[in-house]
């Protein structure tokens, strides 16, 4: 987004700025410790998702995704979307998989994000209470051992 | 001072102060319905956390539930009825451009406090405006009147709502409830205010020079009458709040593509229902007395509790919402018209109004807490056969405790 650009250019601005006036006092700078990378993303790769809208396959709506869920070693495993209804009756949260989106168009601006899931597998799906165990509902056939390589979230 | 007792109105309210009404209860229910469900949906999109919105609806409910008293008591003590009114539907409209122009934390929280508070002033209004118009021997017909022209209101403001909702973005919801403001003030101006008798819209039967209400209002917490029926209509909100939100949950469990419709539908049909029911209910209400009609709502509202804890078909429930029609159309005529029962010649209508509020609030508050609590432990049979116990308690509670009041508004009027 514009503003979040916005402040990695002035953030870069300083950094530089403050870089080089080390460079004047002393000649060998050693490497600070505290100075964290900057890494800038363009706008057309990257993107928020709490809020958006996810569809399945076919393009019908499915809900938003409201959180994510992430496990202590910090990887991704699901996301909490707030399917069905009308208007909030009767919306339900469900936790889906986090392989089981599909976000290659999503980054494009007013992109959607896909859930290779149907209306069908989720209907049933019990509702995420926080303070319980998360049931997640993931592709068919995609249980197996986690994953533990440190790749994409598994 | 008590001098001769205020004359039923000499002759109807003209037509234009009747239509006036009947638009300023159709726009008013426009602009309310905006609120709703729409605000959890436009934060989310607003990367709300699910925390904040949660806030942000339990601030607005609190809000609502505790103004319920202070509202009628401002109504009450007001000379004029729609200036208090237009004042509210300013807010309202203040509120709605807050929520689409600035969606940051404390604006929201500000625009929720401020609907809150403007609608627990014009609940009691639009009662009492009816009552400073009509009178009380012809205020069953007003207030069915009243209940069929907020349905239609209902109806077609969510469908219209949702069709800006899916069409543009969310917000415009809250811009297109601003735009309606417009019509809600111009229909309340054209009620006539003379025709209004401020002292008969409180409830006195005596004119009041200076101001001053005709009874203690710790006389009136103490009436009987009016504790029972706070009863009576706590213990409907209790089986009933919850019941709409437990179907859509089944609903949506039962199928996938057409839940969303489904849903609409039950939610469209008790509005039909009560559109096309209440002016019989008030009609009814002056032939019959009050309390057959509430055995039929409490009656109606038990057997759909009943049917959802046995029925499993998804469209057959839906059906099953006639019956929540006709309960809402009995309690939204009648909880008025025996409240104006009960306090005529008190000059405290409004404030009984604002008491009687507050029950409806807990009730449904607890409802939602009861049914959502059953739900999760014991499911959802369990949890409607609960609610259908509450609507039998209250059943036989108007049967056997409950008074008719119809005949207290006629040994207090002098005529008519």
């Amino acid at each position: 987004m514009r503003s979040s650009g916005y402040r990695i250019g002035v953030a870069l601005a300083i950094l530089c700025l403050s870089g080089a006036l080390d460079g004047i006092a002393a000649a060998e700078a050693p490497a600070k410790a505290g100075v964290p990378s900057v890494t800038v993303i363009g706008h057309g790769n990257a993107r928020g998702i709490l809020g958006t809208a996810v569809k399945d396959a076919e393009g019908h709506n499915m809900g938003r995704i409201v959180d994510v869920i992430v496990n202590r070693d910090g990887r991704v495993r699901a996301a909490i979307v707030d399917f069905g209804g009308f208007l909030g009756v009767g919306s339900r949260k469900i936790a889906v998989a986090w392989n089981a989106l599909e976000f290659g168009d999503a980054v494009k601006p007013g992109g959607d994000l896909k859930l290779a899931l149907t209306r069908d597998q989720l209907k049933a799906a019990p509702e995420y209470k926080e303070g319980k165990p998360v049931v997640v509902i993931g592709l068919s056939g995609a249980l197996g051992p986690l994953d533990m390589s440190g790749t994409n979230g598994n | 001072m008590r001098g001769d007792p205020i004359p039923p109105p000499a002759r109807d309210p003209s037509l234009r102060s009747t239509r006036g009404l009947d638009w300023f209860v159709f726009f008013l229910a426009d602009v309310q319905t905006g609120f709703g469900p729409f605000i959890s949906v436009y934060l989310t999109t607003q990367k709300w956390t699910q925390v904040d919105i949660g806030l942000i609806l339990s601030v607005g409910g609190l809000v609502a539930l505790l103004g319920q008293i202070p509202g009628g008591a401002i109504i009450d003590s007001a000379r004029s009825e729609r200036l208090v009114a237009a004042v509210a539907v300013t807010m309202i409209g203040a509120a709605a451009l807050a929520y689409a122009a600035w969606p940051i934390f404390p604006v929201i929280l500000a625009a929720a406090v401020t609907q809150a508070a403007a609608s627990c002033v014009l609940g009691p209004a639009i009662a009492a405006i009816s009552l400073g118009l009509v009178g009380p021997g012809a205020m069953g017909l007003r207030l069915g009147r009243n209940a069929r022209f907020a349905a239609v209101g209902n109806g077609v403001a969510a469908a219209g709502m949702g069709l800006c909702g899916y069409l543009f973005s969310s917000g415009s919801v809250f811009l297109v409830t601003l735009l309606l403001t417009i019509p809600t003030l111009l229909s309340l101006a054209y009620i006539r205010g003379e025709e209004i008798n401020p002292d008969r819209a409180h409830g006195a039967d005596q004119p009041q020079s200076p101001p001053r209400p005709q009874t203690k209002l710790i006389t009136l917490l103490q009436n009987r009458a009016l504790l029972e029926f706070a009863l009576v209509v706590g213990l409907f909100q209790l089986a009933n709040a919850a019941m709409l939100p437990l179907l859509g949950s089944f609903v949506t469990t039962q199928l996938s593509a057409g839940a969303p419709a489904l849903i609409a539908a039950s939610m469209v049909l008790p509005q039909i229902v009560v559109a096309l029911m209440s002016p019989w209910v008030g009609r009814r209400a002056q032939a019959w007395g009050r309390r057959p009609l509430l055995m039929i709502g409490l009656g109606a509202l038990t057997l759909r509790a009943l049917l959802f804890a046995v029925v499993h078909d998804p469209y057959l429930l839906v059906a099953c919402q006639v019956l929540d029609g006709i309960a809402a159309a009995v309690f939204g005529v009648l909880v008025p018209l025996v409240i104006v029962d009960i306090t005529y010649g008190s000059g405290h209508f409004n404030f009984a109004q604002g008491a009687i509020g507050t029950a409806t609030g807990l009730g449904a508050s607890t409802s939602l807490l009861l049914s959502g609590y059953l739900g999760d432990h014991f499911g959802r049979g369990a949890a409607f056969l609960a609610l259908a116990s509450v609507a039998a308690i209250g059943l036989a509670f108007c049967m056997f405790v409950m008074p008719e009041t119809r005949t207290r508004t006629a040994a207090t009027r002098s005529r008519q």
